[in-house]
């Protein structure tokens, strides 16, 4: 009994929580641009409102288009409930959970995709390219993460794995990870969300013809994404291992509102940039991480 | 019944089969069918009680006495053949009947049974001769099956293609069972792990062996010959065939020693043709081409896992080292699950449209749901994606690596690369798939031939659902194939893995499950909450282009631009563009081909080369009796000067 109400407890935690992230980004933004911008809880707003709304349905697409979204929100929040959350742990740990970590993340790209596709739209298919195209590097670069984490702490287990700090290479696996977070995320200078030429979109690009609750499904499993990649990211950098239940969701809390604050400075300061050189910046991402792995191998040797 | 008796019954039934294929299709359907279940039976026997079966019925064939023995290695791979060779007999009684190809059929029928037998027999046998017999048969089945259709010029090419490659791996694979027998005083096979002196006789099983495979850079044969057999051909040489060569390289690397770079070699191997099998894949426009290089990718896969089992092996390293074989070992069957899937599914789009051209289809969704809805099913399993049964093996393998890492022994300096390695053919494969399945069966037809189209029917529809509910079982309810590996990789390398590893195979299983359930679930929900919500239906808003037209679909050569641009150092496309230019372009058109590098720049310039020294050399001859004397002359002085120079001290 107790352990179903801690899932729903968790559960609800993530869920709800999820959506703020995207508006403490957007604050930030208005508040470095002087403007006075939209309420941090309007993702909220706009959720309930997509929740109640009709659709309109391409004549071209098939029960994919209703069901990727679903799925890629199932397999979204199953990997949520595999991050560990400061000491709490998680819902459900095992030896090699890191792993179905990434790849339900994958899933869910796998899922929008066909979704996308299904409309038949040019610009659907532009910015599914251009998704699947630079997770590929991504990827690579969240492996070697792990692969770094991994000879740091012996273990595949994400709760072992993100308990004690990244050590001396942690700067370097945190500015990795974060540039592997913004790609992911569609966040400026890979993608930008807020965009209104629809042919340098990537992630908005897919989801153009989505509307109603699969849109709802949809911009609710990207803000949890995000919310994941966060959390990844601060655990795999602080020893919070090494703090109590309590203080460690605090710094938790605080660095994951760092990590937004943050991207919403970059979204600020910097341009989108061009397409070809997308590649070159997450190849970068990747080689922060292999350094990290390097260093992280350097001292784990006796 | 004895698994004697059953594969007995096996036999029978496939010979039967051969006779009945001419004038009794139906006679040929019931025996190959019972022939199948009964090897099915056998193999499942043999995995599951365990004792081998071991039959000299004192035959002498060859002048060598037959010998047939059921291990655990051997069930595993039977029980696959038995699987796909059912499944491919029931495919084609309606892919490939009498009524659409009245000569081919009754002789690719009979072909096939042989195909069969022949396989099965170089599973049993445990003898080098009988095995080199079984090989040889297997090989000249399979070209008359690739050739079925041999009125079209690129099906003889890709039959001639197979038959010099499989024999080119065939004078190796004689030299190896011949220095095998030659040191070994005997043709008869067994473990020989006490004999240090075998163990450079590896090279040659790895080239003989690795070419059936398809490793990269040996897989020049693949792509055309599975791309111009019939669909449940293709599935058998992906699902099976190929699998007979990994099967040659477990065998006598678990029976015979090997040198010590040997896993360190085939690891490489496999991160190569992992890696380039699937970008070699996201260039390709034709269906069945493209399925076939993921094949290149999957033995990659497979031979990454056997590669760390082998250095493992080498290093006593049994923890990590059994995770990386068990995913290897699963990887063969999820490998042939799901590919034959995908090339039944790809067979049932030929068999409906007549074309492998991906940029003439689309949309084939509404015409073939079930078609459409399997081969989803199996491009998710490939992509390695959970809760299916690609990404059990594939985490298995990951698994295996990753410990190795953290042993932090020689092995991590490999095993990194390679998990990175893997991490990229994961994102590539899912990249390719996402690419077929969005090109050919979503969106709307691009051309008039994908519009009258119809499914296929139940006995096509069948072997595809039986193959999809082994995917997901295994997807689901790993756990439960858990004894089948053990057993298989006692017979690699006794008591090796234990019961024990399979525990978080449990809790990935149980995972799979909830997670398969909650998809549905919230499939079920969202679709409810919009209809509920109301519906209107109209065009693709497209951003509001009002005219928008199914040719202005993104086509699978701009999809895949942006990878197919990184690996343009080895896939070499081929460009053919008039950009419209000035204020009143003229019509403009864009045609990109990725051709088979390997053959086309390394092994046909090489053979070309060895013609033009021939040809020059052959000048020497010309009929002259002036010239050979001027020959002899030159001959003997040479002699003479080598004689004077260099004599004998």
């Amino acid at each position: 009994m107790i352990a179903v109400l801690e899932l729903f407890l968790r559960l609800a935690a993530w869920l709800l929580l999820a959506p703020l992230l995207p508006g403490i980004i957007n604050r930030v933004k208005s508040w470095v641009a002087g403007r006075r911008g939209p309420p941090v809880l309007q993702l909220y707003y706009d959720l309930a409102r997509l929740w109640r709304k009709g659709i309109v349905l391409s004549t071209a697409v098939s029960p994919a288009h209703i069901a990727g979204p679903a799925l890629a929100w199932v397999a979204l929040v199953g990997a949520a409930l595999l991050l560990p959350v400061g000491q709490a742990g998680a819902t459900l740990s095992f030896r090699g959970d890191a792993l179905l970590f990434v790849y339900l993340l994958a899933f869910a790209r796998f899922c929008l995709a066909l979704a996308a596709l299904d409309t038949g739209s040019a610009f659907a298919g532009m910015g599914v390219a251009r998704e699947v195209s630079y997770a590929v590097l991504a990827e690579a670069a969240i492996i070697t993460a792990l692969l770094t984490l991994c000879v740091q702490s012996n273990s595949v287990s994400l709760v072992t794995m993100l308990a004690p700090s990244a050590g001396a290479g942690a700067a370097l696996l945190a500015a990795g990870l974060f540039g592997v977070l913004l790609a992911e995320n569609c966040r400026v200078p890979f993608d930008d969300p807020n965009t209104h030429l629809e042919l340098t979109m990537i992630h908005e690009a897919m989801v153009l013809d989505h509307s109603g609750p699969p849109l709802a499904a949809i911009l609710h499993g990207a803000a949890l994404k995000l919310l994941l990649f966060a959390v990844l990211l601060t655990e795999a950098v602080l020893p919070l291992g090494k703090l109590s239940l309590l203080p460690a969701l605090a710094a938790l809390a605080g660095s994951v509102l760092l990590v937004a604050v943050i991207a919403g400075l970059v979204e600020s300061l910097m341009a989108r940039l061009a397409f070809r050189r997308v590649p070159l910046l997450l190849t970068t991402a990747f080689v922060l991480c292999v350094f990290a792995l390097l260093v992280a191998w350097k001292g784990g040797m006796p | 019944m004895t698994p004697g008796g059953l594969l007995g019954i096996a036999g029978i039934g496939l010979t039967a089969g051969i006779l009945g294929a001419f004038k009794a299709p139906r006679l040929w359907l019931a025996a190959t069918l019972t022939g199948a279940a009964a090897a099915f039976a056998a193999a499942v026997w043999a995995l599951a009680t365990g004792p081998v079966w071991d039959w000299q019925p004192g035959f002498v064939i060859g002048g060598e006495a037959l010998h047939l023995r059921l291990d655990g290695l051997s069930a595993f791979f039977l029980l696959l053949l038995s699987v796909l060779g059912g499944a491919g007999t029931l495919y084609a009684a309606e892919y490939w009947a009498d009524r659409d190809h009245p000569v081919s059929a009754p002789s690719a029928r009979a072909w096939w049974n042989g195909l069969l037998l022949s396989m099965g027999g170089v599973l049993l046998c445990a003898n080098g001769l009988h095995f080199l017999i079984g090989w040889e048969i297997f090989t000249v089945c399979a070209y008359f099956l690739i050739t079925t259709e041999r009125q079209r010029p690129a099906a003889r090419a890709a039959g001639w293609l197979y038959l010099a490659a499989s024999h080119v791996a065939m004078v190796c694979l004689f030299a190896f069972f011949a220095l095998l027998a030659a040191r070994t005083g005997g043709w008869e096979l067994g473990p020989m792990g006490d004999r240090p002196g075998l163990a450079p006789l590896f090279w040659l099983a790895l080239v003989g062996f690795g070419l059936k495979a398809g490793l990269f850079p040996l897989h020049i044969w693949l792509p055309s010959a599975h791309a111009n057999a019939p669909s449940h051909v293709s599935a058998i040489l992906s699902g099976m065939a190929i699998k007979l060569g990994i099967y040659g390289l477990v065998r006598f690397t678990g029976w015979l020693p090997v040198p010590d770079s040997a896993g360190w070699v085939v690891a490489l191997l496999g991160v190569v043709s992992a890696v380039l099998g699937v970008a070699f894949a996201l260039g390709q426009h034709d269906l069945k081409r493209l399925l076939a290089y993921h094949s290149v990718e999957n033995i990659g896969i497979i031979l990454i896992g056997l590669g760390f089992a082998m250095i493992a092996a080498a290093q006593g390293q049994a923890a990590w080292g059994r995770l990386a074989l068990a995913g290897a070992l699963l990887h063969i069957w999820n490998h042939g699950l799901f590919k034959a899937l995908l090339f039944l599914g790809a067979g049932s789009v030929v068999h409906a449209t007549g074309t492998r051209e991906m940029s003439r289809l689309g949309g084939l969704w509404r015409a073939l749901p079930w078609t459409a809805s399997l081969f989803a099913l199996a491009a998710t399993a490939i992509a390695g994606l959970p809760p299916l049964n690609g990404f059990v093996s594939e985490w298995l393998v990951y698994l295996g690596l990753f410990d190795a890492v953290s042993a932090h022994g020689t092995a991590a300096y490999a095993a990194i690369p390679a998990a990175v390695a893997l991490g990229l053919t994961g994102a590539l494969a899912l990249a390719c798939f996402v690419k077929v399945c969005g090109v050919v069966f979503l969106g709307l037809p691009r051309t008039p031939i994908s519009r009258h189209v119809h499914e296929c029917g139940w006995r096509m529809r069948l072997p595809m659902l039986g193959l999809g509910a082994a995917c997901v079982a295994i997807g689901l309810a790993p756990v439960l194939f858990w004894p089948a590996l053990v057993s298989a990789a006692d017979a690699w390398q006794p008591g090796w893995v234990d019961d024990a590893s399979s525990t978080p195979l449990a809790t990935l299983g149980s995972f799979h499950l909830a997670l398969a359930g909650l998809v549905i679930l919230a499939a079920v929900l969202l679709w409810r909450r919009v209809k509920q919500n109301g519906i209107r239906r109209a065009g693709t808003w497209d951003c509001g282009y009002a005219a928008p037209a199914p040719r202005m679909q993104y086509t699978a050569g701009s999809f895949a631009g942006i990878i197919t641009g990184w690996f343009d150092w080895i896939l070499r496309p081929v460009r053919h563009a008039h950009l419209p230019k000035d204020n009143f372009p003229a019509r403009a058109d864009f045609a990109e081909h990725t051709p088979e590098t390997v053959l086309e720049r390394v092994i046909e310039p090489a053979g070309s080369l060895v013609q033009r020294l021939s040809l020059a050399v052959r000048r020497l001859q010309d009929g002259r009796v002036q010239a050979y004397i001027l020959y002899l002359l030159l001959g003997l002085a040479a002699l003479a000067i080598l004689a004077v120079m260099g004599g004998p001290r």
